[in-house]
C-alpha cells in the first residue's frame, strides 16, 4: 500500500515539494557472529519538506536502525539513501560529519547534553563545528534558548535543569545551524506527561511556523498523535504509512496525495 | 578558530578534575623540576668554578717534572732559584711573576686558641695576579719581605677574627714553624676571599696564609714545583711549553722532563667533568619524564573511556575525526605543558635554594628551561596520541549508547 502512496506523491508533488529524505530498497544487516541479522529488509520511504512524521514500532522493529541511517550515523548495507538530494553512500566519515552538522538537528531520549558544560555552550557546540564566529555563535545560541523559554537559564549546567528543560536545551542545540531536518529519537521517553506535551508543542510549532521537517521516533501512540503522518515498523519492514487526524486537518499541500 | 575552542575545552576539562589533573602532571612536574634544578645547579657550579679560576688568574701556570713519563727522579731535575733567575731574564717579556711553589703546614696557638696554618710561600705582588686575594687591612708580601727573608705573614680575616677577636690584626705576631723551628711571624696584612661554593662549605680551622717564599725555603734548596703567571697578551699554553723546553735544554735534560698545568686546562677539565655529571643526572631525570608521559597516557585513556558518550554526542553534532583527535591531543599537551611550567618554577626554586646554601649566584640556563617546556609538550603530544586516536576512532552510534 505504502509503495502506491509513494508513487503517487512522486507524481503529484515532486516539483512543488522537494524531497528531503529519499530511501529506496534500503537494507541493513548486522553480522552477529556467524548469524546475519537483517534489521531493515528493503525499506522505501519518501519524506518531503515540511512534513511532521512519527516513526513507530516496538523495540527491535528496526526503527532505531533506520533512525541511525537517516541521521547519517550509520551507513546502509544496500539500497539508496538521499538526504536533501545528497547520496549518502558515497560520502566519507568526515563528509558525513559535515552533513550531520549542517542538515540534521538531533534530539535524543536521554538529552545527551555535554555534562558540566553550560546550556549556552551546549547550544553553541554545533556552531563551533560549523565554524561560526564566536560572537555570532553566542548571539544565536541566546536567541534559541530564549525561543525555547530558557533565556534566563543559559548559564545553568545540565544537572541544574529539569528533564523538560534539558530537552528544551537539546532542541535549541538541534536548531543551532538551522538544519532543514529535526530528527528526534524518543524525545519524550524520559519525561513526565506534562513535559512531554510541552516538548511536542515545541516540535509542532517548529514544523508549523518555521517549516522544519520533523521526524520523531516513538513507541507511544499519544506522542504520535501530535504528528501529521505515522510510519509503523515491524520486523524491519514498514507495515503502515498513514496520515493522522491532525495531518488531515492541517490542510498542508504536501499531504494532498494522501487524501 | 577550533584551536582556541579546543584549548578552552582542555582547560575546562583539567579544571573540572583538579586533583586528577594534578596527579597526572606530577610525573612531568618531578621530571622537569629535576632536570631544571640539576642543570641550573650544574650551571651555577660551573660558573662558580670559572670565577674561582678567574680569581686564581687566567695566566696561572704550574710547572713540574713530568711524573706520568719519568721512571726515576734525580736531583738535577728539581728546580733551583738559579732556574727562576734564568727564566726571569730570558722570558722577561712573557712572564710577570715567578716563584717556587713552597708551602709548609704548622700548628699555632694564640692565647688559648689553636689553629692550623698552611703557609704558602709567594713572591711579591702575588695578589695582583691571584685576584681572589683581597687585602682588607695592611698589605701583601712585598719585595723587601722576600729579599730579607722576613717573617712577614698575611692571614685570612676569619683567622684574625678567631685568634684575635678583631678583623684588623695587623701588627700582631703569630707563632709558626719555619725551617723546623718555631718563630714569630709579624702579621703585615689581613685578606679576604669573596664567598664561593668552595670556601663557604669550608668551616675548618685550617687557614691559608701567605708568607715570603724565602722564609719557608732556603735559597739553595731544591724544589719540585714552580708557579708562573704569563702576561695577559701572551698565549698561556705556548709560553708554558716554551719554558718547559727551555729549562730542559739549559739543564741538559731529556725532552718532556717537565710538564705544566695551566688554570685554563684545569678549568676545561673540571667543566668537562661537571658537564658529564649533569648529563648523567639529566638522563636519569629524563626517565622520570618518560614515566610522567606514561602517566598522562594512562589518565587520558581513562578520560576517553569516561567521556565516550560525550565523544558520541560531539560526533553526532558534526565533529570530524580530526576535531576529536585535536581536542584530546591538546588536552594531553596542555596537561604536560602546565606540568612543565610548574616543574620549571619548582626546579628554579630548588636550584635557587641549593645555590643559596652553597653561596653562589644562581645561573639559569634559559636554553634548558625552554627545552624542558618544549619537551614536556612533546611528551604530551607523543603519549596523548594513542588515547586521542582511540577517541577519534570511536563509532558514534556505539559511543552514544555507551553507559
Amino acid at each position: 500500500m505504502n509503495e502506491l502512496i509513494n508513487e503517487n506523491t512522486n507524481d503529484i508533488t515532486s516539483e512543488k515539494f522537494s524531497e528531503v529524505i529519499g530511501v529506496e530498497n534500503l537494507i541493513k544487516t548486522y553480522a552477529n557472529g556467524a548469524i546475519e541479522v537483517q534489521a531493515l529488509k528493503g525499506i522505501n520511504l519518501t519524506i518531503r519538506q515540511g512534513e511532521f512524521v512519527a516513526i513507530m514500532g516496538t523495540s527491535g522493529s528496526g526503527k532505531s536502525t533506520l533512525m541511525n541511517i537517516l541521521g547519517c550515523l550509520d551507513k546502509p548495507t544496500d539500497g539508496e539513501y538521499r538526504l536533501t538530494g545528497i547520496n549518502i553512500k558515497e560520502k566519507s566519515d568526515d563528509e558525513l560529519s559535515y552533513i550531520r552538522n549542517q542538515q540534521i538537528g538531533f534530539v535524543f531520549q536521554s538529552f545527551n547534553l555535554i555534562p558540566r558544560t553550560s546550556a549556552l555552550k551546549n547550544v553553541e557546540l554545533p556552531m563551533v563545528y560549523g565554524k561560526v564566529a564566536a560572537e555570532k555563535r553566542r548571539t544565536r545560541a541566546l536567541e534559541l534558548l530564549e525561543s525555547v523559554g530558557l533565556g534566563q537559564r543559559y548559564e545553568h549546567m545540565p544537572n541544574e535543569l529539569s528533564g523538560g528543560q534539558r530537552q528544551r536545551v537539546a532542541i535549541a542545540r538541534a536548531l543551532a545551524n538551522d538544519p532543514p531536518i529535526i530528527l528526534a529519537d524518543e524525545p519524550t521517553g524520559n519525561l513526565d506527561s506534562r513535559s512531554s506535551v510541552e516538548i511536542m508543542e515545541i516540535f509542532t510549532q517548529l514544523n508549523r511556523e518555521k517549516g522544519n521537517t520533523v521526524i520523531i521516533v516513538t513507541h507511544e501512540p499519544d506522542i504520535a498523535e501530535f504528528t501529521d503522518r505515522v510510519v509503523v515498523f515491524k520486523d524491519g519492514q514498514i507495515i503502515e504509512d498513514k496520515l493522522t487526524e491532525k495531518g488531515r486537518a492541517s490542510g498542508k499541500e504536501v499531504y494532498k496525495c494522501f487524501l | 578558530m577550533l584551536l582556541i575552542e579546543n584549548i578552552k575545552l582542555a582547560v575546562n576539562a583539567i579544571r573540572i578534575n583538579k586533583m586528577r589533573s594534578f596527579l597526572t602532571m606530577l610525573g612531568i612536574i618531578i621530571g622537569i623540576s629535576s632536570v631544571i634544578a640539576i642543570s641550573s645547579i650544574g650551571a651555577s657550579a660551573q660558573k662558580a668554578v670559572e670565577e674561582q679560576f678567574n680569581g686564581v688568574g687566567a695566566g696561572y701556570v704550574y710547572l713540574m717534572p713530568n711524573w706520568y713519563e719519568l721512571d726515576y727522579m734525580t736531583s738535577d731535575m728539581m728546580f733551583t732559584m738559579d732556574d727562576i733567575e734564568a727564566l726571569r731574564e730570558r722570558f722577561a717579556d712573557d712572564i710577570e711573576y715567578s716563584a717556587p711553589y713552597a708551602y709548609n703546614s704548622c700548628e699555632t696557638k694564640v692565647g688559648r686558641t689553636d689553629a692550623t696554618l698552611t703557609l704558602i710561600g709567594v713572591n711579591a705582588h702575588y695578589n695582583e695576579f691571584a685576584t681572589q686575594i683581597q687585602i682588607a687591612y695592611g698589605r701583601m708580601v712585598n719585595e723587601r719581605d722576600v729579599e730579607g727573608s722576613l717573617n712577614s705573614i698575611v692571614i685570612p680575616i676569619e683567622a684574625a677574627k678567631r685568634l684575635y677577636g678583631k678583623e684588623n690584626a695587623v701588627g700582631e705576631t703569630i707563632p709558626a714553624t719555619a725551617f723546623g723551628s718555631s718563630a714569630d711571624f709579624n702579621i703585615v696584612g689581613v685578606y679576604e676571599i669573596p664567598p664561593s661554593i668552595f670556601n663557604s662549605l669550608d668551616t675548618s680551622t685550617r687557614y691559608t696564609c701567605y708568607v715570603p717564599y724565602s722564609s719557608v725555603m732556603r735559597s739553595d734548596e731544591y724544589f719540585d714545583n714552580l708557579e708562573l703567571y704569563v702576561k695577559a697578551d701572551k698565549d698561556v699554553a705556548q709560553t708554558a711549553a716554551t719554558i718547559c723546553r727551555y729549562l730542559e735544554r739549559t739543564k741538559r735534560l731529556d725532552e718532556n722532563t717537565y710538564m705544566y698545568q695551566s688554570a685554563e686546562d684545569q678549568l676545561v677539565m673540571i667543566n668537562q667533568v661537571l658537564g658529564y655529571l649533569s648529563l648523567a643526572i639529566g638522563a636519569i631525570a629524563a626517565i622520570s619524564l618518560l614515566v610522567g608521559g606514561i602517566g598522562i597516557m594512562n589518565i587520558m585513556l581513562v578520560s576517553v573511556t569516561e567521556r565516550t558518550r560525550e565523544i558520541g554526542i560531539r560526533k553526532s553534532l558534526g565533529a570530524r575525526t580530526k576535531d576529536i583527535l585535536t581536542q584530546f591531543l591538546i588536552e594531553a599537551m596542555i596537561l604536560a605543558i602546565i606540568g612543565g611550567i610548574i616543574g620549571t618554577g619548582l626546579g628554579i626554586g630548588i636550584a635557587a635554594l641549593g645555590t643559596t646554601v652553597a653561596g653562589t649566584p644562581l645561573a639559569l640556563n634559559m636554553q634548558t628551561i625552554f627545552m624542558a617546556v618544549a619537551f614536556s609538550a612533546g611528551v604530551g603530544l607523543c603519549f596523548g596520541f594513542l588515547p586521542a586516536r582511540k577517541a577519534a576512532k570511536l563509532n558514534p552510534i556505539e559511543a552514544l549508547r555507551y553507559e
